[in-house]
Parts: structure tokens; sequence; C-alpha cells
């Protein structure tokens, strides 16, 4: 059965880019596994799971009451009824979060966000850095499922940031740390001409701006097109409160809604 | 009692409320949710009345990211009055004709005059007859944004706030709210002044000017360096100020604002003289937000035996209101 025949929604037709839903679901965590500074949260949320699109984002509130914002996380995987999110411990809320336990229900709303387009992709080069790293896992599975070869460089600060690549399941996988304590030593963009990726790859980037820029220069030097997935701080996350903007060509645009993920090319890093 | 049985109705101004929730400004967007809901989230509209982002008569990009973040207890903003200006957001009202509360617009501008040239533009646009539009009650003017340039000029001076409320109300025989500051040393001087330059009622308050560091480069976190403060932190001054216009100003309906997360916190301010309450900050933890403290409001009058939510306005006051 397809998402679309499992969709409440007969009357949408559905989007190219993913279904968004506001309402909250209480969502069970079934496993929590730590890979250094990160968590990969697994949550029983079956309708979420079955329409989360790669690149879509769900907002979590934080259990306790110190916290009021929820905070958006990349849809990390979505298999069966299963939906993972990776967290990276940064703030408060976050190390709450990377804290959960088995057994503990969370708030989640979502899945939210324009998510990648897939229509057309013939083999995809996957970049991420950090936390970014997150929704490449459920985009991987995406494009096997379409038959598309995947190839995919991570970029991570040092040995113990990089522990969480153990988390990911992609074959083609190659990473790089700024202190050379795993993999190649230098930024993910370094791996990027060492890949000798086809002039028909879509690329997929998602991290910090620093790493997107980067990104920009060198698909734009070899001639290849894609898309990145942008992160920002949110209090909506559904389109209302504009607190998410980044610069585009198109103007400010809002993180949430019109993304997160833009065409690589569009996106001005100041 | 049975909350069942509270009476939730109230009347501002002219306006018939079915209870006294309604939206702060820039705090939710019906035409977004409704793209991202399951069921028709327009016709199902939980609050009273509709009170959308503030409109300016031309398009503004707003203020430089980080734009938002989490503070103890509440949140800061700094967006500066994006909006797509006053034709666009026409367009966008005339999507959600399905909604069966009133809407409230709120107006922003600069000088004097581009708020009644706002109220204008709206008034010409439902008076064509040219597209159908929901029900607009009336109108919010938002002299006290903290971060754009010039945002708080009109609202901390009593003059100005005359002059833009009175220029509004020769544009408009509707409902005329004018919203309110709290950076100010004492907030009745403009309460009085828009009220008798023609407004209906006064909303109060808007956010606090606030900073925000970074904790590792100690910059000032926003782009807009300063911004807003709102939520919880901010209810207990709220609500000494909803209950000082209250006092020098009976009689004046006042949408009471600040921090409300539960059904206790919007009776508190229904308490302090306020006829409605606005909800802000608590949109952004969930869309059962506003169900949940409606809920929690009737079970608040039910369990102090108020039978109609108005028995409950004013009973903070010296004198009732």
């Amino acid at each position: 059965m397809t998402a679309a025949a499992r969709s409440p929604h007969p009357r949408r037709a559905r989007p190219e880019r993913g279904e968004q839903w506001a309402e909250t679901s209480r969502c069970r965590v079934v496993a929590a596994r730590r890979f250094g500074a990160f968590t990969a949260l697994e949550l029983l949320a079956p309708e979420i799971a079955a329409v989360a699109w790669p690149g879509q984002f769900v907002m979590v509130k934080v259990p306790g009451s110190g916290f009021l914002l929820r905070r958006p996380f990349s849809v990390f995987t979505a298999r069966g009824d299963r939906l993972g999110l990776l967290i990276e411990a940064r703030g408060p809320g976050s190390e709450r979060l990377a804290d959960a336990q088995v057994g503990e229900a969370l708030d989640l709303a979502g899945p939210l966000g324009a998510g990648f387009p897939l229509e057309g992709v013939r083999t995809a080069l996957l970049v991420g850095g950090g936390i970014g790293c997150a929704p490449l896992q459920i985009l991987t599975d995406a494009l096997a499922g379409r038959g598309v070869p995947v190839m995919a460089a991570f970029g991570f600060r040092d040995g113990r940031q990089a522990r969480v690549a153990a988390a990911f399941d992609i074959e083609r996988l190659w990473v790089a740390t700024e202190d050379g304590s795993v993999g190649r030593r230098g930024m993910v963009s370094d791996l990027l001409a060492a890949l000798d990726a086809p002039p028909s790859a879509t690329v997929f980037c998602c991290g910090p701006a620093a790493m997107i820029a980067a990104v920009q220069r060198w698909a734009a030097g070899a001639g290849l097109r894609g898309y990145a997935s942008l992160e920002a701080h949110m209090a909506c996350g559904v389109g209302a409160c504009h607190g998410c903007v980044v610069a585009t060509k198109r103007g400010a645009l809002r993180v949430c809604s019109e993304g997160p993920v833009f065409a690589l090319d569009e996106v001005v890093i100041p | 009692m049975n909350p069942a049985a509270v009476d939730l109705r109230v009347r501002l101004g002219r306006l018939e409320l079915e209870h006294p929730l309604v939206d702060a400004s820039g705090t939710f967007d019906l035409v977004e949710t409704a793209r991202r809901s399951r069921g028709d989230y327009v016709a199902a509209f939980p609050y009273a009345a509709y009170v959308p982002k503030t409109v300016t008569l031309d398009a503004r990009e707003g203020g430089p990211p980080p734009r938002v973040t989490e503070t103890p207890c509440g949140m800061i903003n700094a967006i500066g009055l994006e909006n797509p200006g006053v034709a666009a957001f026409l367009e966008g009202l005339s999507t959600i004709v399905g909604l069966r509360r009133p809407v409230i617009v709120s107006v922003g501008g600069n000088a004097t005059q581009e708020y009644a040239d706002v109220v204008r533009r709206v008034e010409t646009a439902l008076g064509e007859g040219a597209r159908r539009f929901p029900d607009v009650a009336g109108y919010e003017l938002n002299v006290s944004c903290p971060n754009v340039p010039g945002g708080l000029a009109i609202g901390v001076d009593p003059q100005l706030t005359a002059e833009v409320t009175r220029a509004a109300r020769a544009a408009t025989g509707r409902l005329l709210l004018v919203k309110l500051t709290p950076n100010v040393t004492d907030v009745r001087p403009v309460a009085r002044a828009a009220v008798e330059a023609g407004a209906d009622g006064l909303s109060l308050v808007n956010t606090f000017r606030a900073m925000v560091l970074d904790r590792s480069s100690l910059r000032p976190f926003l782009g807009n360096s300063t911004g807003g403060l709102s939520g919880p932190a901010i209810k207990p001054i709220a609500l000494r100020m909803v209950a000082e216009v209250a006092e020098a100003l009976p009689g004046v309906p006042l949408v009471g604002m600040g921090g409300i997360m539960t059904g206790v916190d919007a009776l508190e301010f229904i308490a302090c003289g306020a006829t409605a309450v606005a909800v802000g900050m608590a949109n952004f933890t969930g869309l059962e937000a506003p169900r949940r403290i409606l809920d929690g409001l009737r079970a608040e009058c039910a369990a102090r035996g108020f039978a109609r939510v108005t028995d409950a306005r004013g009973v903070a006051l010296a004198r009732g209101a």
C-alpha cells in the first residue's frame, strides 16, 4: 500500500514534496541508541512514519515544565510504523530529548515542511555535515526504493562526533573529520572532488552554513545541480511566525514553510 | 457547577464573541494551518475571532535572522513586521471565506496616515464585492511593534497615538482597537488618548523590548540586536497594566494578553478587567493550545461558581470594572 493510499486526506492531491500535518501526536520511544554526542531515537509513530517524506521535519515538545517552544528535528528514518530522529545535545532542550528513555512518550507535530524533490533523480550525491546528516538516511532509503544509486560524504568535527556514522545504513559512505581522527582529514567539501561524481548526479546537502556555501561553490564548478536543506531557529514550525527566514535569491523565505529544502543555487549564505 | 453550563459569551464593543479567546497577532496563520490540517480547520477555527499577522500598506521584508529564540519562561522575537502588503493580504483573506468567525485586521505602519490608508484599502476591497471575504469585523492598530525603526514612536506618544486612531476612525465604522505597548512609564495616558480619539477598545500588552546574548560570543543573539519579550515571563507585568487601564478607563473593552498558557491565566486577565484575551506564545506549543485553554477557562469558571465568564470580569480590581 502506498503512503498516499493510507493518507486520511482523500480530498487533497498528494503533494510532490510531502504531506504536512500540524496536529500533535503522542509517540512512544521504543529505542534510544547513543552515538557519541548524538542519540538516535526510534518512536512508534505510524501515522507520521507513513507519510514522512525525505527532508521533512517534526516539531518535538521537550518534556518538563522548563521548556515552551518545540524543537524542530529532521526525519532520520521512517520505516514501517517507526519514526527515527537523530538528536544532538546542543542546549538544555536538545539535551533533555537526547536523554529520552525507552517507554517515554513524546509529543510530535509533523511531518512538516517541503522535502527533497525526487522526480527525475538518476544518481545522487549526498553531503552532510554534523547533525545535518540526519535527513540523508531517509533520503537514501527513498532513493534506494526508486533504484537510484547513492554515494554520500559526511563531515564531522572529530572522532567523537563521527561515531554517529555508525547509525547510518549507506553502502557507499565516505567520512572526513577536521582533526583527521576518522576518515580523511579536512572538511567534507575536500572529499567531494575525490568522489568523481557523474555529471548526471543530483547533489543533496544539509549542514552548517559554511558547508552549504562550500558545496554550492563546488557544485557550480562541477556543473551539478541540487538541493540544500537548511536549519533555523523556529518558534511555530507551521509558517505563522516568520521567525525562521533565510536569505534566498527569491527573497527571505521561511525554512519551516517554503523549506527546509531549497534549490542549492538559490540559497544566499551571508 | 457543570463546566459545560458556563456561559462564555462576551461583548467586545459592538462585537459579539462566542467566548473570550482570540489569537494574538503574528502567532497564528489560518491559511498556513489549514494547509497542514487533517480536517477543515477554517470551519473548525477554535478562536472566537481571527487576528492575522500585522499588515502594512506595502510588502516588508522584515529583519535579519536569527529572529526568535526561547528565553527563561518565554521567548524573544524580532520579526520586523514581515508581511506581503495589503493587496496580497486581501488575496489570502479571500481564501478563507469558510471562516465562521469575525476577522480583526491588525494594521501597521510608519507614518500616522499609513494606518488609515491600509484601513481604506481593506474597506474598498470589502465594498467592491468583486471577491468574497470572511466577516471583517474590525481593526487592531499595532502602534507598538518594538522591532522596526520608529515602530514604538507612535505607541509611546499619546498625541501621535490619538492622531493615528483619529485617521483610522475616519476611514471605518467597524470595531477599532488600538494595541498598546508596555514600553512606557505609564500606559494610561496613551490608553486614554486612543479612546478619546475614537478607539472602541484597547489591546494590551505588546512585547517588552529586551535583549538576549549568544553565550559563546557574548554578542546580541538576534539579527536585530534587540527584540520583543513575550510568554509567561511577562504575565505579571501585563496583568498589572491591564488592571491599571481597566481602573482608569472603566467601561472600555480591553483585550488582555501576555503569556496566557492556561485557562486560569486567561481568567486572571479577565479578573483584571479584560473582556477578551489573546493567546500568543501558547500557539507555538501546539495546535491543541486554544482548545485546551478554552476548556481550562470553562472549568476554572465553574470551579469558582462563575455561571458567566463576565461575572469574573474585574474582580481583582479595587472598584470592579
